[in-house]
């Protein structure tokens, strides 16, 4: 039996999938988590149940990216049962998509979710409501499984009808029902004529495909007649009169409990509140970055002590073995790397998904989106698009990939572009405090800051204009605040971190390998003396530099301990200023991403574009550089 | 108070002495399809009765006290007939011939009222210019629907419309999170510096931009 799980976004779809097959989905508390199905088996009582879980969508209308998929894939895969997933909380958004899925012939079993806040703030008549709608109705709780097991149950019992129930639409759209479905004698497949025309009718890309094109270039006249005679599109009705459907239903099954608001709704309050939410968005966000800063630098210096009592003298026998240029060159492209997983993915970028976890499941991120919309879109932004940057605060890595939230493909590259060169990675600032913030003073390190914000504020509204875009306006839900569950975030923590070892770790094991080769071979210091006009005369650093340099391209916070070997000294402050620390520091802060986020970026944008990012960084990164020399040296 | 007959001739020669000409007899009895004489005895009479000013040969003109009888009712037949199509989505032939019934019965307070909800409308659905208001109309003036971005924090509307000429991706998603006709939204708080509208709808807290709350048209309410 094929089973699909639909429903709006955030309502639990995730997480009863997760319970229902025991597959780890990724889950958050902002809409838009799923963007690619997951699909999963069970046996129960003999037969083979497969689930799938489908992107959050309001409707079926077939407009937006989300909309379209969930119809094709429904339409595609013509699931034996359809799973609508219902918030108890805010019912009236679901029912409207649960009246289309009846109305598209499909076989609906709603899960009622979320019933334990819903049961604190009002009653629900389950029967009543399963009455109305002629489906069967299961109130589910999936962060702790109840009602799951009796889900599962109706499903395997086919306990599942087709409901006969009809929303009656305006007169107007009835009679264009009726005379469409007896002109026209297309057959609909495995949908109902009526349910097909209404998408058809509401502008439904995929339906309009199930139809001859006689019928399509009708329908397109008569939506057109309709705009002219009531000066609003039929979908505006269409819609007005499924919320009215829904509303009645409603007022029929909900009933009112007079709840003093919560203490979480109390906080909820205050974290939109123009004033103390601004308090609230400074404290977070610094939150953020101190964990990820301090409790990730003291995790790495307890696994850089303990790699080292392990590992001993491993990868010198290792070399020996295999001996020669070649041995030292292997043995210390794997100690490397492994070492880099230590010191910056486990440390950093672990303790880092986990905050990110909380905030994602807390519901706070939404609450982040909009207070800073208003500010997002004079950079040229979306509010959306402030949670790829605190992600990228972790790594770019993940950045890349968050940005696909953003619907438009030109706001995402701006997006990419200001991330990769403005918002410090956790292996950035690791480099910003390791070198002018420990050895030249706090000051430096924060005008490197200031340095990026500007750059962030500049850059976007020069791409922004470049571009000729106008962000798109927001429109996102505000989820209830809510505790997350350690099981979750843990989880969650878990498949992120894997997924940037499958994405990062080849990429750093080879990129250290070659990089290890040519400076066994001493290619790399052949680069030093033609390359000392550029290092020397135009950013003002010693010759050897420019070898970490190119190291940053590769793994940024390698370029510290690489300047440590190629100074011979821990304490860099006797062989650099605190001038040419500032311009070393700068230059890492904005030159390009390293390779794991390069090999992202083709992957999702394409070569073109991301060549384009990565020479722009690059050019930026040594232009700031050199200017800041010049200004040190003049002043 | 007029007879619903004499409405109807007020009516037509309010239609047919728009382009600023007397209405021939003739005129007249083409567009009410009765004979020429009964006209002529029948605009004879509302002469009598200072509705009409009547030349023979010439042809009638409405005077004041008709053309304010001949508007009121042309308003009403076109604020129905918006009403019926665009609210309840008639079809046109069957809206006309309706608001022809409406016109004469409707009460004053329920033409304030439509005239209220659909937003003060300029045009009826043919097009025709609705004659607008001429009376002291508080109801209009205080509480006209406006768009969603003019509510004050705390104030509730119920939705009307939504600007049509907007894109229809916009309207789209709009309609699909549930701004639709008739439900009523609360503005929670205006982010400021251009922040968005926090707004709830039922049980949903949404944030919106100021872009799309200003194609949400609302009317105050409790």
């Amino acid at each position: 039996m094929n089973i699909a799980l639909v429903g709006n976004p955030n309502v639990g779809k995730s997480v009863l999938f997760s319970r229902m097959t025991g597959i780890g989905v990724i889950s958050s508390n902002y809409p838009g988590t799923t963007v690619e199905f997951e699909e999963g088996r069970i046996v129960r009582s003999g037969e083979v149940l497969t689930i799938f879980d489908l992107p959050g969508t309001y409707s079926l209308a077939g407009i937006s990216e989300d909309e379209l998929v969930t119809t094709r894939l429904l339409a595609e895969r013509n699931p034996d049962v359809v799973i609508a997933v219902a918030d108890a909380t805010r019912l009236a958004q679901s029912l409207v998509l649960i009246l289309q899925l009846v109305e598209l012939g499909y076989r609906v079993v709603v899960a009622l979710n979320f019933m334990d806040v819903a049961r604190r703030r009002f009653s629900i008549d389950v029967v009543k409501l399963s009455e109305i709608l002629h489906l069967p109705v299961v109130p589910t709780v999936a962060v702790t499984g109840e009602g799951v097991d009796e889900l599962i149950q109706v499903i395997a019992a086919r306990k599942v009808p087709r409901s006969d129930f009809v929303v009656r639409y305006d007169t107007h759209i009835e009679s264009l029902l009726s005379a469409l479905s007896s002109e026209t004698g297309d057959r609909t497949g495995p949908f109902p004529s009526r349910g097909a025309l209404l998408k058809l009718l509401e502008g439904n890309e995929y339906f309009a495909g199930v139809f001859q094109s006689a019928t399509i270039e009708k329908a397109v006249r008569l939506r057109e007649e309709f705009r002219e005679e009531h000066m609003e599109s039929i979908e505006v009705h269409i819609s007005r009169d499924r919320f009215g459907e829904a509303g009645r239903v409603i007022s029929e099954v909900v009933g009112k409990l007079e709840a003093p608001p919560s203490l979480g709704e109390r906080i909820s309050e205050l974290t939109l509140r123009p004033f103390t939410g601004s308090i609230i968005l400074l404290l977070v966000l610094s939150g953020v970055f101190l964990s990820v800063v301090f409790v990730g630098g003291t995790i790495e210096s307890l696994l850089a002590q303990t790699y080292r009592a392990i590992v001993g003298d491993a990868f010198a026998d290792l070399a020996a073995l295999i001996g020669g240029q070649a041995g030292l060159a292997v043995a210390r492209g794997i100690d490397l790397s492994l070492q880099a997983i230590l010191s910056i993915v486990i440390p950093y970028i672990l303790v880092f998904y986990i905050v990110l976890g909380l905030l994602e499941d807390s519901g706070y991120l939404p609450r982040a989106v909009a207070l800073l919309d208003g500010l997002m879109h004079k950079i040229g932004l979306h509010g959306r698009a402030i949670i790829p940057m605190i992600v990228g605060m972790g790594c770019n890595v993940p950045a890349i990939l968050a940005t696909r939230v953003i619907e438009s493909r030109r706001e995402r590259l701006i997006l990419v572009t200001i991330t990769i060169m403005a918002v410090p990675c956790s292996a950035q600032v690791a480099v910003i405090l390791g070198t002018v913030g420990h050895f030249a003073g706090l000051g430096y390190a924060v005008l490197i800051f200031a340095i990026l914000l500007a750059i962030l504020l500049i850059l976007g509204r020069l791409l922004h204009r470049a571009m000729k875009f106008e962000p798109s306006t927001l429109a996102i839900e505000i989820p209830d605040l809510s505790v997350p569950r350690p099981r979750n975030v843990l989880y969650k923590t878990y498949m992120r971190v894997k997924d940037f070892f499958v994405i990062a770790f080849p990429i750093l094991l080879v990129g250290s390998l070659v990089l290890e080769t040519l400076t066994q071979y001493g290619i790399l210091d052949k680069v030093v003396d033609p390359l000392s006009p550029f290092t020397v005369g135009f950013l003002g650093l010693p010759a050897v530099t420019i070898i970490a340099l190119i190291f940053g391209v590769l793994r940024k916070e390698m370029s510290l301990q690489l300047l440590v070997l190629l100074f011979g000294t821990a304490n860099l402050a006797t062989v650099l200023s605190p001038e040419q620390l500032f311009v070393f520091a700068l230059i890492m802060a904005t030159y390009m991403p390293c390779l794991s986020a390069f090999a992202v970026m083709l992957k999702e944008f394409g070569l073109k574009d991301t060549i384009k990012v990565t020479v722009s960084s690059v050019v930026l990164a040594f232009s700031l550089g050199g200017i800041a020399h010049i200004l040190f040296a003049v002043f | 108070m007029a007879s619903e007959n004499v409405e109807e001739y007020l009516e037509c020669v309010f239609d047919l002495t728009r382009n600023g000409s007397p209405a021939k007899t003739s005129d007249i009895a083409a567009c009410m399809k009765v004979s020429p004489a009964s006209v002529t005895e029948m605009v004879q009479r509302l002469s009598d009765l200072g509705f009409l000013d009547y030349e023979k040969y010439k042809g009638a003109t409405l005077t004041e006290k008709g053309a304010e009888v001949a508007t009121r009712i042309k308003r009403k037949h076109r604020l129905a007939e918006s009403f019926l199509v665009r609210i309840l989505g008639m079809r046109r032939g069957e809206s006309h011939e309706e608001a022809c019934r409406l016109e004469h019965t409707l009460s004053d307070e329920s033409e304030r009222r439509i005239c209220q909800m659909m937003n003060n409308p300029q045009v009826c659905p043919d097009g025709k210019p609705i004659p607008q208001c001429d009376r002291e109309c508080r109801l209009c003036e205080s509480e006209p629907s406006m768009p969603l971005s003019d509510l004050e924090d705390g104030e509730a509307g119920l939705i009307t419309h939504l600007r049509c000429e907007e894109s229809p991706a916009k309207i789209r998603r709009l309609i699909s999170m549930g701004f639709v006709p008739g439900r009523r939204v609360l503005v929670e708080e205006e982010v400021p510096a251009g922040g968005p509208f926090v707004v709830k709808l039922d049980e949903c807290r949404i944030a919106i931009g100021r872009e799309y709350a200003s194609i949400v048209h609302v009317k105050r309410c409790a």
